[in-house]
C-alpha cells in the first residue's frame, strides 16, 4: 500500500511517515500544493492523507486534482482549520475522512486502515493476530475460533487495539477514538479501566491471553508475542 | 426623579418657530397699534381744527346766535379767561342715533377761542367710527393670519417629516440590523441632505474600521488555531515516540505524562475557545426547526455505555412534540455539553434525568452541591473542583448557544439534583 502525505510541516510529516512505515505502509511525502500536484500526476497511490492548508494553495483544490488523476484512491484530510464549512466541502468534494490537529497517530493510522478497507473490496476483511481474529464484514471477534461476546464498544477498542500492535495508546487517545468529544478527558481514566479490565476479562474467558497490559499509568499497549 | 421626556427633533423645532413667530406677531401687533393710533390722532386733530376754523368764521359772520351755529358743536361766551388754561380738553365718547339706532363712536374737544377781544367755550364732536373701524379692521386681520400660519406649519412639519426624514430612519434601521461581519448587508442610502449624508458617511467609516478590526481578529484567531494546532501535534507525536521508548519511560515516566497532558490540554483549550469565538461571530447560521426526541436519544446512545461504566443510568421522558430553532451544529454541541457535564459530576445516587415536554427541556444529575456561587456555574474557567484537565469551557458554551438562539436556560440545585432546564422564549 502506497501513501502520499502532503503536509507542509516537515516534523509532522516524518513523524506519520515513520508511524505508517511500521504499519507496513509505503510512504512519500510532498510539502506544497506544486509538489503534490506533479507527484499526483505521475505516479499511482492508495491514499493521500492531505493538509489543507499549505503555504502555496488550498488543500481543497487539491481533492478535485486527486479525483481527476486516482479515482480510487482514499483521501484522508488531516488539518488544524476545525471549521466545520472545510469539512463539509471536503466530504462532498470526495474525501473520504476528516481530522483536525492535533491528533493521535494511533487514530491516523485505524483510519487510513478503516478508510482502504471500506474502498477496496479486493482486502482482506479480517485480522489475525496470534489467536485473535476480527472479522469486519461481521463485526465480530474471536479467540482460536471461538466468538467473543463483545459490545459495539469493545469491539471498537479491540480493532482499534490489533491495528496498532505492539504501540501503547494513551487513555486520552482511547477515549477520543471511543467517544470523540461526548467525553471529559478528565473522566477518561475511570472509563478506559473498567472498559479495559471488561475486554481483558472477555478474552481471557475465551482461552486468550493477557494480550493487553497497562504501561506506565499513561496507556494500554497490545503485545501479540507476550512472553509468559 | 421622573425621567426627562423626550420629544421630536420637528417636533421640537416646530414648537420653537411657533414661539418666534408668535413673538415676531405680538411685536408688529404692538408697532401697528401705535401706528394706527398716532394715525387716529392726526385725522381726529385735523378734524377739530376744520370744525374751529368754521366756528370761528361764524361767530365772525354773526348772522346767527350762538346756540344754532351748527349741530355738532356747542359755542357759549365766556365771561372771563381764568379756566383757559386747562384746555384744549379731548375725551372719546359713545352716542345713540335713534333715528338708524345704531351707537357711533364719537371724538369730543373741548377748546377756547379767542377772537377779537372775547373769549369762547366750544365743545366739537367728530365721528371717529370709520377710524375705529379701521383700527378693528388691522387687528382682525392680525389674528387669523397667525392662527392660519401656525396651523400650516404644524402641518407642514407633520408631512414633510416622513419625506424629509425617511433618509434618516432608513440609515437607523440599517445601524439596528447591523451585526459584525454582515458589511454587505449596509445597503447605501441616497439623500441630498447634508447632515444625513455626514451620518452616513460616519457610519459606513464606522463599519469599515470594526469590519477590519473584526476581520483581523478572526484571521489572528484563525491563524492562531493553524499555527499553534500543528506544533501542538509536532510535539503530541514527539511524546507518543518517547512513550514507546522504555528507557526514557523508566527514568522520566512522570515527566513525560506531565507534558503529554499539558499538551492536550492546551490544544483542547485552543479548539474550545476557538468554538466559542465562531459561535460568538454567529458562524453557525443554518437554524432550522429541528425536533429533539431522536437527537437526544442519538446522543443519548453514544454515552449509555460510557455512564454504566460509572455506574450512571440515563433515564430519558421525551416529548415527540419538543422541537428548537436552531443550527443543528450547535444542538449537537448543546447536549454534548450538557451530557458530559452531567456524567462528569453525577455521583451514583441517582439516575441522569433527560426530560422534554412542549416548550422545555431539563437534565438533571444527583452530586454535592456546589461550592462555587451558581451564578457563575456559565462562566468560563470555573470548574466546581479543579479537576485536572477540566476545560471550564462546556458550561459557557452551552449558555452562549442558548442566548443566540432565543433560548433560557436556567440552573438550580433541588433535592440533591442538580438541574438544568432550557426553555424557548
Amino acid at each position: 500500500m502506497k501513501l502520499l502525505i502532503i503536509e507542509d510541516n516537515l516534523h509532522l510529516a516524518n513523524d506519520i511517515r515513520q508511524y505508517l512505515s511500521e504499519s507496513n505502509f509505503v510512504t512519500e511525502h510532498a510539502c506544497n500544493f506544486k509538489e503534490a500536484e506533479i507527484k499526483i500526476s505521475l505516479y499511482n497511490y492508495d491514499a493521500v492523507i492531505l493538509d489543507l492548508g499549505l503555504p502555496d494553495g488550498n488543500g481543497l483544490d487539491l481533492i478535485t486534482i486527486i479525483k481527476e488523476f486516482l479515482p480510487d484512491c482514499s483521501i484522508l484530510i488531516l488539518t488544524a482549520k476545525d471549521a466545520v464549512e472545510d469539512k463539509v466541502r471536503g466530504l462532498e468534494l470526495g474525501a473520504d475522512d476528516y481530522m483536525t490537529k492535533p491528533f493521535h497517530k494511533a487514530e491516523l493510522n485505524a483510519r487510513i486502515h478503516s478508510i482502504l478497507r471500506r474502498n477496496r473490496a479486493g482486502r482482506s476483511n479480517i485480522i489475525n493476530i496470534d489467536d485473535i481474529k476480527v472479522d469486519f464484514i461481521n463485526m465480530q471477534a474471536y479467540v482460536n475460533n471461538n466468538q467473543l461476546n463483545l459490545t459495539r464498544k469493545e469491539y471498537d477498542l479491540l480493532v482499534y487495539f490489533m491495528q496498532n500492535p505492539n504501540r501503547i495508546l494513551t487513555k486520552e487517545s482511547i477515549a477520543e477514538h471511543l467517544w470523540g468529544d461526548h467525553i471529559d478527558q478528565a473522566d477518561s481514566f475511570d472509563f478506559i479501566y473498567n472498559h479495559i479490565k471488561n475486554l481483558r476479562k472477555k478474552i481471557v474467558e475465551a482461552g486468550g491471553k493477557k494480550y493487553i497490559q497497562a504501561m506506565y499509568g499513561m496507556g494500554y499497549r497490545f503485545t501479540p508475542a507476550q512472553p509468559e | 426623579m421622573t425621567k426627562p421626556q423626550s420629544f421630536r427633533l420637528l417636533s421640537k423645532t416646530t414648537f420653537i418657530y411657533l414661539i418666534f413667530t408668535f413673538i415676531a406677531f405680538l411685536i408688529s401687533a404692538v408697532y401697528l397699534t401705535r401706528e394706527a393710533d398716532e394715525y387716529i390722532q392726526n385725522e381726529m386733530e385735523h378734524r377739530y381744527n376744520r370744525a374751529e376754523h368754521r366756528i370761528k368764521r361764524h361767530i365772525k359772520r354773526g348772522s346767527r346766535p350762538l346756540e344754532q351755529l351748527l349741530p355738532n358743536y356747542i359755542v357759549t361766551l365766556l365771561s372771563d379767561t381764568l379756566a383757559s388754561n386747562n384746555y384744549p380738553v379731548y375725551s372719546d365718547t359713545v352716542m345713540y342715533d335713534a333715528e338708524t339706532d345704531e351707537t357711533h363712536y364719537m371724538g369730543k374737544k373741548t377748546v377756547i377761542l379767542e377772537l377779537e377781544g372775547k373769549y369762547y367755550k366750544a365743545v366739537i364732536h367728530s365721528e371717529m367710527d370709520d377710524l375705529i373701524n379701521l383700527k378693528d379692521d388691522i387687528f382682525g386681520a392680525l389674528i387669523p393670519a397667525f392662527i392660519l400660519l401656525a396651523i400650516s406649519i404644524v402641518a407642514f412639519n407633520y408631512i414633510l417629516s416622513g419625506y424629509l426624514f425617511r433618509p434618516f430612519n432608513k440609515i437607523l434601521g440599517l445601524m439596528k440590523i447591523y451585526t459584525v461581519g454582515q458589511r454587505n448587508a449596509i445597503e447605501k442610502v441616497d439623500t441630498s441632505t447634508i447632515e444625513f449624508k455626514n451620518m452616513q458617511e460616519l457610519f459606513h467609516q464606522m463599519v469599515d474600521r470594526i469590519e477590519s478590526d473584526y476581520q483581523n481578529l478572526k484571521e489572528y484567531t484563525e491563524h492562531m488555531a493553524h499555527e499553534i494546532q500543528t506544533p501542538l501535534s509536532v510535539v503530541r507525536n514527539k511524546i507518543d515516540s518517547l512513550i514507546s521508548d522504555d528507557n526514557v519511560m523508566k527514568s522520566h515516566k512522570d515527566t513525560v505524562k506531565i507534558i503529554y497532558d499539558e499538551v492536550s490540554h492546551l490544544s483542547k483549550l485552543g479548539s474550545g475557545l476557538n468554538l466559542l469565538t465562531k459561535i460568538n461571530n454567529r458562524e453557525f447560521t443554518n437554524a432550522e426547526k429541528i425536533f429533539t426526541k431522536s437527537v437526544i436519544e442519538k446522543h443519548v446512545g453514544s454515552v449509555e455505555d460510557m455512564a454504566s461504566l460509572k455506574s450512571l443510568s440515563i433515564k430519558t421522558s421525551l416529548s415527540e412534540k419538543h422541537s428548537l430553532y436552531i443550527d443543528p451544529f450547535l444542538l449537537d454541541i448543546l447536549l454534548k455539553n450538557l451530557l458530559r457535564n452531567a456524567i462528569s459530576y453525577a455521583t451514583i445516587d441517582g439516575p441522569i434525568h433527560i426530560e422534554t415536554n412542549d416548550n422545555s427541556m431539563m437534565i438533571s444529575n444527583y452530586g454535592p452541591s456546589l461550592d462555587i456561587p451558581a451564578e457563575k456555574i456559565f462562566e468560563r474557567f470555573y470548574s466546581n473542583h479543579q479537576k485536572k484537565s477540566s476545560l471550564g469551557l462546556g458550561l459557557s458554551l452551552v449558555k452562549k448557544i442558548c442566548e443566540l438562539n432565543q433560548l433560557k436556560i436556567n440552573y438550580k440545585f433541588e433535592n440533591r439534583q442538580h438541574i438544568f432546564t432550557i426553555d424557548n422564549i
